[in-house]
């Protein structure tokens, strides 16, 4: 690898064009962190592989790399759009985002893939697995960027140049050339400081920033780097404020006036106040249950049907008793290759069957899968937090199969929540529940709306 | 035993302290327990009157944003003259 370069390289080309995590995605890596989790590491790096997704089908299939190549977006299907352009696509005019009838006028060669989620979750489980080699901070944050916790690397791997070069390295142990060559590294104080000096990067060229350096460098950077609502965004740049060293000449109870929490927030990472340090990742074990049929299922009730089925067998397993869930995925092998996936975090913990099946099914209706399904997955990706409570309103598992919850509107009392009561009636003297009731929902004075109602049943 | 249910209503107001300026709007809270914070702006506004047969209720809310970029929903009691900060 080359050396690093100073940071006299201003982050000039950071854009909608050359970032294409900016944005929303960009923000889920910024997002505060509970104050229980650990304080992590303040000094990161990141590594950045631009197209991830579609770099990773050109290596699948080599004979695409001459041609126009674009991805399509995942989860859409009445209306298509392009997510990823290779460089030809992109010289002939076609653009992330154009919708693939614009694309295909303007570029009538151009090759379409299919997404292939499972495979592109594949290859970043791999990617973190080498990278935790390193260090175990290792964050990742979606689209082919992840974050490095660097603190305390320096007496066992030397300078941030010798580091970067280490992580680099790892990469190429499991990645073809073409793809890592491609990679941007950024070393800087916080997730921000270090994702605009890996955007402003180049090819085998990382950029270093030093804490007495942060504060200029992030002055040049354009404010479309900011990871905060977009249409933040868009207003400062129509107010002419361009660059982050512009945003900062404005007071703070200004920019709260105007844009709030997002205000208060882009002017700390403007200023290099707000360092967010890289947090290990804990990815929870997710509860996985999956049907093959034997011929492949293109109907999209049969797809309901199994995924009720699917539903029952996964809350049914020992390692989901006394946790709620709080987020599900439905994925599919599809016939002749390809998967297929949709997600949901559910509005509420719960441990109900038709509540966590009732998203997924709007979202299998609104972007069924492309192709007939082989098989169907449904995962458990993240749960409340583990409590015996939740439990207590669980029905018991009759015949292997668990029917669902009770309905305590319809006086039904689950058999453990009336022993759980008469103990602490015992211990107490009285029943410490309560129950949330209506009383006049629609009422225009808050506290009339609901009451607790003590509850012994 | 006493088994006669007991209600408790949620989302009861608690008393603030509130400078206001001349017209009436909110500059600063001071929320038991919370050091004072300024008011950076108010997002919404909007009156309530009812109940006028039995306990008469005249409230003004206020949706404010503080100058830490906290939001609360605030109300100025019109018959009272008192401050509350309320939830939902």
């Amino acid at each position: 690898m080359g050396g690093s370069r100073s940071v006299a390289q201003r982050a000039s080309t950071i854009g909608p064009g050359a970032g294409t995590a900016i944005g929303p995605e960009a923000g889920t890596a910024f997002s505060p962190t509970p104050s229980h989790v650990s304080t992590g590491s303040r000094r990161a790096l990141c590594l950045w592989l631009p197209t991830f997704e579609l770099r990773l089908e050109l290596v699948r299939s080599p004979e695409l790399d001459t041609t126009s190549v674009a991805l399509l977006s995942p989860g859409e299907s009445t209306r298509r759009t392009i997510w990823q352009v290779s460089e030809r696509a992109h010289e002939a005019g076609v653009r992330p985002g154009q919708l693939v009838s614009q694309a295909i006028s303007l570029c009538t060669s151009l090759t379409l893939l299919e997404p292939d989620p499972a495979h592109y979750d594949a290859a970043v489980d791999t990617m973190l697995e080498v990278l935790t080699e390193i260090t175990p901070v290792v964050e990742p944050a979606g689209h082919g960027r992840v974050f490095l916790g660097t603190d305390g690397l320096d007496r066992l791997l030397g300078s941030p140049s010798r580091q970067i070069d280490r992580a680099l390295r790892s990469l190429f142990r499991v990645f073809p050339s073409p793809l890592v060559a491609a990679t941007r590294a950024g070393m800087a104080p916080g997730k921000f400081g270090a994702w605009v000096a890996a955007a402003s990067a180049g090819s085998g060229e990382p950029v270093v920033v030093t804490e007495d350096q942060l504060a200029s460098f992030l002055s040049g950077c354009p404010v479309g780097a900011l990871p905060v609502d977009p249409l933040v965004v868009q207003r400062l740049e129509r107010l002419g404020i361009d660059t982050l060293g512009a945003l900062r000449r404005f007071p703070e109870p200004s920019l709260i006036a105007q844009f709030g929490e997002d205000g208060k927030n882009a002017l700390a990472w403007s200023t290099g106040r707000r360092i967010d340090p890289v947090r290990p990742w804990h990815r929870p074990r997710p509860i996985r249950a999956s049907l093959e049929f034997p011929n492949p299922v293109g109907l999209v009730d049969t797809l309901h049907g199994a995924l009720d089925r699917l539903a029952e067998r996964a809350l049914s397993r020992p390692a989901r008793r006394g946790r709620s869930v709080t987020g599900v995925r439905m994925g599919a092998h599809l016939e002749g290759g390809g998967s297929w996936f949709v997600e949901s975090v559910l509005r509420e913990p719960t441990s109900d069957r038709e509540r966590i099946t009732a998203p997924l099914r709007v979202k299998m209706t609104m972007s069924p899968p492309p192709k007939a399904v082989e098989t169907l997955i449904l995962e458990l990706t993240s749960f409340g937090a583990p409590s015996v409570q939740t439990g207590l309103f669980d029905r018991k598992v009759e015949g292997g199969r668990d029917t669902g919850g009770y309905d305590l509107d319809k006086g039904e009392i689950p058999p453990t929540l009336k022993d759980a009561v008469k103990e602490l009636k015992l211990r107490l003297g009285h029943s410490p529940l309560y129950r949330v009731v209506e009383m006049d929902p629609w009422s225009r004075i808050p506290e009339r709306r609901h009451a607790l109602m003590s509850f012994d049943p | 035993m006493n088994h006669r249910p007991t209600l408790k209503p949620l989302g009861q107001p608690k008393a603030v302290t509130v400078r206001a300026d001349e017209h009436g709007e909110p500059v600063h809270v001071r929320i038991p327990g919370r050091p004072a914070r300024r008011v950076a702006v108010v997002r919404e506004c909007w009156r309530i009157d009812d109940e006028w047969w039995r306990r008469p209720i005249s409230r003004v809310y206020r949706v404010a944003v503080l100058d830490d970029g906290k939001v609360i929903t605030l109300y100025h009691d019109l018959l009272e003259g008192t401050w509350y900060v309320q939830r939902g």
